[in-house]
């Protein structure tokens, strides 16, 4: 299972917040193409966190099982 | 780990009481006060009447505890607070109240800069822009 956190307008795109993913294990970039696939996320512009820590997009990274992934469009505090 | 999102809104009032709230630490000599209100920007022929704010709170959290952390190793500060609204602020109002305290007054506008600088750029914080006609848009900070 891996969770997957969405925010603003890609948690608008995937009208939810949050999914859990029923999958062991799979590339970042896997996972990636799986959500393109969904709701067509390519076309957002977003940063990937895993576990709370931002990752490059590009980067051959394995998530497993109890990763917690968020894709974050960008920020827009103060 | 310091509480900093606040459900609507940062009152004056809140603001009033943090500083009332320094009056018996003797060893500050200076603060300073970054307060960011919402702008009503123009978007086409309409304007933005509120922001509402989201945030990943436990990966903001973790951010700005590393903020805070950096902060005090770079400058000499006595305390700092961070504050930043979740929910609807309207245009007028204010969504974030950084207040940085030290001895001497240079440290403190150096680290107010450094510190909202850095909220705006590494913490993960959405805001959806409400237009009168009820419309949104999703600001990024630029």
């Amino acid at each position: 299972m891996i969770t997957v956190n969405y925010f603003g307008n890609i948690a608008e795109a995937a009208q939810s917040d949050s999914e859990i993913l029923d999958q062991k294990s799979l590339d970042l970039g896997e996972l990636l193409d799986l959500l393109d696939s969904k709701y067509d996320i390519r076309k957002f512009q977003f940063q990937v966190a895993v576990n709370r820590k931002i990752v490059s997009k590009q980067q051959t990274l394995s998530i497993s099982e109890d990763d917690e992934v968020a894709l974050l469009p960008p920020f827009a505090g103060g | 780990m310091k509480k900093v999102f606040l459900e609507g809104a940062i009152s004056p009032e809140f603001i009033a009481d943090s500083i009332a709230k320094h009056q018996g630490k003797h060893s500050i000599g200076a603060h300073n006060i970054f307060l960011g209100q919402v702008r009503a920007d123009v978007v086409g022929d309409q304007k933005v009447v509120a922001i509402e704010y989201t945030t990943y709170e436990e990966m903001a959290n973790e951010k700005l505890h590393e903020i805070r952390e950096a902060a005090f190793e770079k400058f000499d500060l006595t305390c700092l607070h961070i504050y930043h609204s979740l929910g609807t602020v309207k245009v007028g109002e204010i969504c974030i109240f950084v207040f940085v305290s030290s001895p001497r007054r240079k440290q403190v506008y150096e680290a107010t800069e450094w510190l909202v600088n850095k909220v705006k750029e590494e913490v993960p914080i959405f805001g959806k822009e409400i237009l009168d006609n009820a419309d949104h848009q999703w600001k990024v900070n630029s």
